[in-house]
């Protein structure tokens, strides 16, 4: 067993999961995944790019 | 100014951030820490870290409650409209919440999700196929089947401590199980250590336990 504390890698997917899926929202918005293009659109003001390299780290676990 | 919602914390802590850059906009019950944000920016894997250490930064000093990545504001009049929309239902779950951590468990299979995997390679003809895709729906079954029982055995662990817990079973090809713990910082020893004891008797996956993280999971939107 491995234990990270506030580890910031492994695996790193469990982290963003709950950086762009849980925790309290005030504004209502809706995080909208687009198949296949590397892009999510978080509201109408914050585009969220990279989210490739987050996959590809998280496939490792 | 736009402003992205960091966490929520009580009134009394609103100067926390201060050295952070987080400017804090109050209500009468709770207050939002937040960060200037320009619009045009693209956020990447970094400012989703970033969110991260300044949540886990403020967690370490008060209690909080972590906010979604990507809540944005025009400016502190808006985020203080809707702060004060929500601030009964705020202030009660960080009263609930706010000291507790979330443990996050993951137990990643040790062959890594081959067998749902290899059920991907095209086959040649029609019967091959349709043999794959009975061979997948098995495996796929066989796993969920053995992910339950490893459920099983978690919350036998952590039925020992007053925990709250919330899971999933195969989200992934390579993950057994997603589990998600709440706790308090003085149980996290005891269910470390008695994870480390199950790890060493389950063949197959491989627990890995993440945290102490503010409660992400259990902290809710409405």
């Amino acid at each position: 067993m491995t234990r990270e504390p506030a580890t910031l890698d492994v695996p790193l997917v469990e982290l963003v999961d709950r950086l762009l899926n849980r925790g309290v929202v005030l504004t209502g918005e809706l995080t909208i995944s687009v198949a296949g293009v590397d892009l999510i659109y978080l509201g109408l003001s914050v585009v969220l790019s990279s989210v490739d390299t987050i996959r590809r780290a998280g496939a490792e676990v | 100014m736009t402003l992205l919602l960091r966490a929520i914390v009580a009134p009394g802590d609103a100067g926390v951030g201060a050295d952070l850059g987080l400017r804090a906009v109050s209500g009468t019950a709770v207050a939002a820490l937040a960060s200037t944000w320009d619009t045009t920016r693209v956020a990447g894997e970094p400012e989703l870290l970033d969110h991260h250490r300044l949540i886990q930064t403020v967690f370490e000093r008060v209690p909080c409650l972590p906010a979604r990545f990507g809540s944005v504001f025009a400016d502190e009049d808006a985020l203080h409209v809707r702060l004060v929309q929500r601030e009964v239902d705020l202030a009660s779950q960080l009263a609930r919440l706010g000291h507790r951590c979330e443990l996050a468990i993951t137990c990643a299979w040790r062959d890594k999700g081959v067998a749902s995997a290899v059920s991907i390679v095209p086959a040649g003809s029609g019967r091959a196929y349709l043999e794959r895709g009975l061979e997948r729906t098995r495996g796929d079954r066989e796993r969920e089947v053995r992910a339950e029982a490893i459920v099983a055995r978690l919350l036998s662990e952590l039925a020992t401590e007053p925990t709250f817990v919330r899971h999933r079973t195969c989200p992934r090809p390579a993950v057994a199980v997603s589990m998600s713990a709440l706790v308090t910082r003085d149980k996290i020893d005891g269910i470390s250590s008695r994870l480390e004891r199950l790890g060493a008797q389950l063949p197959d996956v491989t627990i890995v336990v993440q945290g102490p993280w503010a409660p992400y999971t259990f902290a809710v939107s409405e």
